[in-house]
């Protein structure tokens, strides 16, 4: 267990479970509730779309109408996305002109909404401030004043991007309208959702981590940033201490373990709820022939690909933050402890 | 041996989601990029004008605190200032009070002592004409008993007579 949620939980150093009492432990704890609250809810429903998607698609493989459509169309999306050009060595994706298409789509928006400021917000400006602000006050309430205030670009553009890169996923085209191959399917699809490229997800997830190292060095200095990873905590003597050295010396190494493998859990999460989603609503749209069945059996799905596309955003938000917060708020809640 | 099946299962799982180093880098500065467009585009501008309202509206409220408190005093100082008035007031009604009871004695007093003068008076032109009446009626008694004399006595009298006469009858009247 972490240092900071120790203190949060309420262990004081020596192992002997004191509640603090005050303000600070209720607003800690009511925090740690709702990210641990938020983490369940968004943890069951990945489950639940995987288990729909393979009953639907062990479904479509039993349907003898289905298999004849399967070898027709044995065209499935591909798991990577189509370079599109090439100009000065530099490839341009499908998935990163949708990426593009969403950033000039959101900084249109907020140019608009923000054009002309009232203090009595209205309209697009409401809307605006009401995300951006919800947004921060969410934030500020999980990793505090401070970290929010400097960390708050990255966590917003990695909510707020991927938010509506998933939902931009889900309009009609992308991935549908491109280059023809010669066996007449699309070869190359101008657009595909930005999040079911996984250099995309891994590109955001390794820009945390970096941007996660410099956080953690400027918040507890190279030595400090050791020994929380490596440092035995608690007051302890003798043999005790010697003892316990050892068992955090080995816990830091799985600490560590457990941060590089971070990258590669929050790039395939995302990656792997988009692109199975977008699976699946191809899977829904050839179950049953016909153009009335492609379009009306993947409604409902679509419904819970937004909400897919909601929590998927806040997963990948929640968890940089309380990573965040954990390698962060280290001096700070181990200064409040002694106090 | 490990090291090499490891990196191979890294490089079989990269290459069936097509991530080689130059589309991650150019995803990395895409992302990058997007990152920092948005935060200096979409945020920036909504963070500042909210940093702005919430220390306008700290300044309003604290002016408002301020405006209270200055209301309260002002207040305090009316009150005050009214009930110095009230009592000054006061004060003046209770001096004006005294003085009219001082003067209405005085008044009365005047009256008291003119009253008392106009009775003297009176009373001193009473008997003033009470005796200038008794002396005629002396004179004119004396002249009737020496006329009364002289018809009866059938005499003339002499001034001699007449001036005992009447003297007698005056002694007598009085």
């Amino acid at each position: 267990m972490s240092p900071a949620l120790r203190t949060k939980l309420g262990f004081n150093r020596g192992g002997i479970t004191v509640f603090r009492s005050g303000l600070f432990d209720a607003l800690a704890m009511m925090r740690l509730i709702k990210v641990i609250l938020v983490l369940l809810l968004v943890a069951g429903l990945p489950a639940a779309v995987w288990g729909a998607q393979e009953a639907v698609l062990s479904e479509a493989h039993t349907d003898p109408v289905a298999h004849v459509e399967d070898h027709k169309a044995e065209h499935v999306l591909p798991a990577h996305a189509v370079e599109l050009w090439r100009p000065f060595g530099f490839p341009i994706t499908n998935s990163m002109l949708v990426t593009w298409i969403v950033a000039v789509g959101l900084i249109v928006f907020a140019q608009i909404a923000t054009r002309r400021m009232q203090d009595v917000p209205s309209g697009l400006q409401n809307f605006w401030e009401w995300l951006v602000e919800g947004l921060y006050s969410f934030l500020e309430g999980i990793i505090g004043q401070d970290l929010v205030k400097k960390t708050f670009w990255f966590f917003a553009t990695i909510f707020i991007f991927i938010l509506f890169a998933n939902w931009v996923g889900l309009i009609p085209g992308v991935g549908t309208i491109g280059y023809k191959g010669p066996d007449g399917h699309i070869a190359a699809p101008w657009f595909r959702g930005a999040n079911a490229d996984l250099n995309m997800t891994l590109a955001m997830a390794m820009v945390f981590f970096l941007c996660w190292t410099i956080w953690a060095l400027q918040s507890n200095g190279p030595i400090g940033f050791l020994k929380h990873l490596f440092a035995p905590k608690g007051e302890t003597t003798g043999l005790l201490k010697l003892l316990m050295i050892v068992v955090f010396l080995a816990v830091g190494v799985l600490e560590v373990i457990s941060i590089l493998f971070r990258p590669v859990s929050l790039s395939f999460r995302l990656y792997g709820n988009i692109f199975a989603g977008e699976n699946m609503l191809e899977a829904m749209a050839r179950l049953v022939p016909g153009w009335l069945g492609s379009i009306l059996i993947p409604i409902p799905f679509y419904f819970m690909e937004l909400l897919v596309g909601l929590v998927q955003a806040l997963v990948f938000m929640l968890l940089t933050a309380v990573f965040t917060m954990l390698i962060c708020q280290h001096d700070e809640e181990h200064a409040g402890a002694h106090h | 041996m490990n090291h090499v099946m490891f990196a191979g299962i890294i490089g079989d799982t990269a290459r069936a989601f097509g991530v080689d180093w130059p589309h991650f880098i150019a995803q990395v500065i895409s992302f990058s990029i997007v990152a920092l467009l948005l935060h200096r585009f979409a945020y920036k501008p909504v963070l500042a004008a909210l940093e702005d309202r919430r220390q306008r509206i700290a300044e309003g409220l604290e002016n408002a605190e301020k405006i209270k408190a200055e209301l309260k005093r002002t207040e305090q100082a009316r009150q005050e200032v009214l009930n110095e008035a009230n009592a000054q007031a006061n004060r003046l009604i209770e001096e004006a009070r005294a003085a009219a009871a001082r003067v209405r004695e005085q008044e009365t007093q005047k009256a008291i002592a003119a009253a008392e003068q106009i009775v003297a008076k009176a009373r001193e032109a009473a008997a003033a004409d009470q005796a200038r009446m008794l002396s005629d009626l002396k004179r004119e008694i004396g002249r009737l008993v020496v006329q009364t004399t002289a018809t009866v006595t059938g005499k003339v009298l002499t001034p001699e007579d007449q001036k005992r006469l009447a003297e007698e009858a005056s002694r007598q009247v009085a």
